[in-house]
């Protein structure tokens, strides 16, 4: 240690003699060296006068530190003129690097004495905490790398990396209700098969409910056992979770129960320090170069390039992660469906024809806005759970006291009011009335709930289909295999170094171990960058208003995988995710750019959990031309949809089933048509723009148009007849406000009808213009005033002299019409 | 070591409980709540039966008694240089924890004899010889105490393993 003049002494001092050599060992407090300092002070005689006087004080400097002196810095005579001078350097026995309960480890010393010479305090020295279980703990910055060093040696040599396991929502779903037991005790119950492996247990300590002997259930991810089997041999895993001790210990005695898995690589929130974060350095303090987490959550782990965010394990509707209450508040309400990760879209729908139905009654209630039926996570949400998600965090012990109360809350209420059971029961009866619809609920159930009796057709409210771990696996794998590709292709390197060898320069230096070990935190971020790269995402009617969008949880979740998120629709936009209920301005706006795909959310989902550009055509929102009988434009529309497809006539009808009827090749063929046309996009692009804006801008404006509807022959065929394919089931709805909307997304479609309309017939055909170029300007303007204006602003520059005179005639002629 | 200490202790009791039962328990209350606790500087094992409550004082505004209990109790207070039995709790590379009753002893990699190596890739990781001592979770161990600490109602302790007849224990 190196002794440096201690602030507070009478500079500047000058020293005297040295008390000891170099080599002698000192004792802490014995005397190092003697010094002198000068100062005024001020004297009176017996005759009271006063004079101030200069006068030298002699003095002593005592060794801070036990040990040997290795070098002195100062010699006899030395003036130090101000603080911070070194002094002396003394190796100490014992640096007090690891520390137990401020006691040194290696001595045994106690840590927290102070005294005159304490300049630094010893406590200080170790500050690092690095071990899963204990809180007493704690390590110096040099011994934290030297263990860390360790690790990585290890792991390296095993072909191994470090992941972190989150419990709740990612490999178990836990809730109290004791509906679970009964289910399980009843062989005939249509839940039998789901819960039949759920495991127990109760904690001695628990004095998070009062209610007396609270049992927490525990569903396993299904394939848990296979998935940690196969991922214990790529990474070495630890457990971190916001829960407590006691039960993160019960947990892992259930999923890892001969702790061959994690071991005591057991992390909660007891020795988390806080209730709101996770934190990579609290286990990796210096290096996380290693690490993979997978959680269910992003924002509590602040967005770290080191996670793989997981799609929700959702077993037990509504029951939500019993431990969230103590996490600030969940952004989003919208979570990932655990079935639809099988990409069928007839799956989908079957099962939002079943399971939507069934939770809906009961959240309707208390969440009339609810998002997206897509959703079925979502459409369950009960009250209790908004509670849950409602509470923010906050540092003080008042907020520390209402979490715990409302945790407590939360499963008195999972207790007592065993909102499982009722949700079955209503499925129960909702199953006795469709009894004579056997047919249709057979389809629904779609083989995919075992329960299917077939003397009496319970549905089960549970889903024993979840297949989150298999995409997550793959995922681990991917990144396990990036990582040691790249480790492989560093280390051969230093062969080039023999080469050199060869030719008699100096073989190089050994090289260190960071120069070739990969960082997982760029590598995991390049190959999901990949997944969207080049998309400019638009959310409409999915992140609440009111919300910083580019902040919000889902616009990062994209942002990680590459896309761009903008706020309005404009050129550079290739998807719009939206909210299939409601048609905002943005999607009607979008439906008119055909390049652009408007998808649900649950496409988003797929991409970052699969982490792969996952086809949008089972997402496609359809763009309901609901009522289009009564346009006027119907025969022209029909030549055009004859082309790719057929269901002109009918199509109001269509229900969301029919899009999946559609064959594969249709699909295919669909697909290849969008593929090309994006293809073009770089040119379409503009005709596309200004195709839609001459319609809805002025007459001037409305010239330009000739140019683009040349071109637009491309593609828009099929985009028009992918739209029109995919239409709404909401024709069938009957609220006045539904059929506004229909109203206004009629508009929108029979717009790009209209230009292929003119495409087909070579000439643009006055009845559609007139009124179509109308309805879209007042569409345009209050979907986006400024927008339009800057569009406008630029198509004025391919202004076309013959086209204008020929346009302008047309809308003449269009105009009269519309007045008689 | 253990030590014979009298000791005082303060107890209210609820209103519910007045009645002629209301020596059990007080004698109930006292065991359940200081037997096994830890004041920082020692540990109550046992308290003795025979003891002394003083004459119960009604508290203003809540309604319960209080009464002041005398009791004799054996206590254990750990020293430093002291030998003692334990349980390992934990091991990990930088030592290992062990549980010596209410005393939780930390031995730390230079507390441990240099043929003791650590096995991370054993499962669970132990501390082995590679002979007959291994050092896992749950192995009975003694241990000599090097330096203790107490906090309010906590102790902590730095143990030793490199002296002779110090280790795990044959079963």
């Amino acid at each position: 240690m190196k002794i440096r003049s201690p602030p507070g002494l009478h500079y500047p001092i000058t020293v005297v003699d040295l008390a000891q050599k170099r080599d002698d060992e000192v004792q802490r407090s014995s005397p190092l060296f003697n010094y002198y300092y000068e100062t005024i002070v001020t004297e009176g005689d017996k005759y009271g006068d006063v004079k101030d006087v200069k006068k030298r004080f002699p003095a002593r400097f005592d060794s801070s530190a036990d040990g040997v002196i290795t070098k002195w810095f100062i010699k006899k005579g030395t003036v130090i003129q101000h603080p911070g001078v070194d002094i002396i350097e003394i190796e100490e026995p014992c640096t007090h690097e690891i520390q137990f309960g401020s006691l040194c480890a290696n001595c045994g010393k106690d840590m927290t004495e102070v005294d005159y010479l304490t300049e630094e305090r010893n406590v200080d020295r170790a500050t690092i905490n690095m071990t899963h279980d204990n809180v007493a703990l704690l390590v110096s910055q040099k011994e934290a790398v030297r263990a860390e060093e360790d690790a990585k040696r290890r792991l390296l040599g095993a072909k191994k990396l470090s992941l972190i396991v989150d419990l709740d929502q990612t490999v178990i779903h836990t809730t109290c209700e004791r509906t679970i037991a009964e289910w399980q005790a009843d062989p005939h119950n249509p839940n039998f098969e789901a819960v039949k492996d759920v495991r127990s247990f109760q904690l001695a300590d628990d004095n998070v409910a009062h209610v007396a002997a609270n049992w927490y259930y525990v569903k396993m991810r299904p394939g848990l056992k296979e998935f940690f089997d196969e991922v214990s041999s790529m990474y070495e895993m630890h457990i971190y979770t916001m829960a407590t001790r006691a039960y993160a210990q019960e947990v892992a005695k259930i999923i890892d129960p001969d702790r061959k898995y994690f071991g005591d690589r057991i992390l909660s929130r007891d020795e988390n320090y806080t209730d709101k974060l996770k934190s990579l350095h609290r286990l990796f303090p210096t290096n996380t170069d290693m690490v993979v987490i997978i959680d269910d959550r992003a924002d509590i782990w602040h967005y770290s390039d080191n996670l793989i965010r997981v799609p929700v394990f959702n077993f037990f509707p509504g029951a939500g992660d019993i431990n969230a209450s103590f996490l600030p508040k969940q952004q989003e309400l919208v979570t990932s469906t655990s079935k639809s990760v099988l990409p069928e879209p007839v799956f989908t729908k079957a099962g939002l024809g079943d399971e939507g139905e069934t939770a809906r009654p009961l959240s309707v209630a208390t969440k009339p806005t609810e998002p997206a039926p897509l959703d079925i996570s979502n459409g369950a949400l009960t009250e209790l759970q908004q509670d849950l998600l409602q509470m923010g965090g906050g540092d003080n012990p008042e907020i520390l006291e209402q979490q715990v109360k409302e945790q407590e809350r939360v499963i008195i209420t999972q207790q007592t009011e065993r909102p499982l059971l009722q949700k079955q029961l209503l499925l129960d009866q909702e199953d006795d009335a469709a009894e004579d619809e056997e047919e249709n609920s057979e389809a629904a159930e779609n083989g995919e709930t075992q329960t299917t009796e077939h003397h009496r057709h319970r549905h089960s409210l549970l889903h024993d289909d979840d297949r989150g771990l298999e995409v997550i696996e793959e995922n681990l794998r991917r990144v396990h295999r990036a990582f040691y590709d790249e480790y492989q292709k560093k280390r051969v390197g230093p062969q080039g170094g023999r080469i050199a060898e060869l030719r008699g320069e100096k073989s190089p230096k050994k090289r260190v171990l960071e120069d070739f070990v990969p960082d997982v935190k760029i590598l995991m971020p390049r190959i999901k960058q990949q997944v969207l790269g080049g998309c400019t995402v638009v959310f409409s009617g999915i992140i609440p208003l009111g919300m910083d969008v580019q902040a919000s949880d889902f616009a990062l979740w994209v942002k990680s995988f590459g896309a761009d998120v903008s706020l309005n629709v404009n050129r550079q936009t290739t998807h719009v995710i939206a909210n299939p209920d409601r048609k905002t301005t943005k999607v009607k706006k979008a439906a008119r750019y055909s390049h652009i795909k408007i998808v649900n959310a649950e496409w988003m989902f797929q991409c970052c959990t699969r982490w792969v550009h996952v086809d949008e055509s089972p997402y496609l929102i359809e763009i309901d031309p609901a009522e289009r009988g009564g346009s006027p434009f119907e025969d022209l529309e029909d030549d055009d949809i004859g082309a790719t497809g057929d269901e002109d006539g009918d199509e109001p009808q269509l229900s969301p089933l029919d899009m999946s009827n559609m064959s594969d090749e249709k699909w295919q063929s669909l697909g290849d048509e969008i593929d090309d046309f994006l293809n073009e996009s770089d040119d379409t692009e503009d005709n596309s723009n200004s195709d839609s804006e001459s319609v809805r801008s002025d007459s001037s404006a409305q010239t330009e148009s000739k140019r683009p509807k040349r071109k637009r022959k491309r593609g828009t065929a099929s985009i028009d007849g992918s739209e029109t394919e995919d239409s709404d089931a909401s024709a069938n709805s009957t609220s006045k406000l539904q059929r506004r909307k229909k109203r206004t997304l009629e508009r929108v479609t029979s717009l790009t009808n209209v230009v292929s309309a003119d495409k087909s017939s070579g000439l643009p055909s006055p009845e559609t213009t007139g009124p179509e170029e109308e309805q879209g300007d007042d569409d345009g303007k209050y979907a986006d005033p400024a927008g339009d204006a800057a569009d406008a602003a630029g198509d004025e520059s391919d202004y076309d002299d013959g086209l204008e005179a020929e346009m302008l005639a047309e809308f003449e002629r269009s105009a009269s019409e519309e007045e008689a | 070591m253990f030590f014979f200490k009298e000791l005082e202790k303060t107890i209210q009791l609820h209103p519910s409980y007045f009645g002629p039962l209301i020596r059990s328990h007080i004698h109930r209350e006292l065991l359940t709540k200081e037997e096994g606790s830890s004041t920082g500087k020692f540990t109550i094992v046992c308290i003795l039966d025979n003891f002394e409550i003083s004459d119960g004082q009604v508290m203003a505004g809540s309604g319960s008694a209080e009464y002041t209990v005398h009791y004799k109790a054996i206590v254990w207070r750990p020293y430093k240089g002291e030998v003692v039995d334990g349980v390992v709790t934990s091991v990990m590379r930088s030592g290992f924890f062990v549980d010596c009753g209410s005393l939780q002893a930390f031995v730390g990699r230079n507390m441990i004899p240099g043929e003791i190596k650590f096995d991370a890739n054993a499962t669970p990781p132990q501390w082995t010889d590679n002979g007959d001592q291994i050092i896992e979770k749950n192995t009975n161990i003694r241990i000599k105490l090097m330096g203790l600490r107490s906090e309010v109602d906590k102790m902590y302790a730095i143990g030793t393993m490199k002296e002779d007849y110090l280790g795990p224990l044959q079963q």
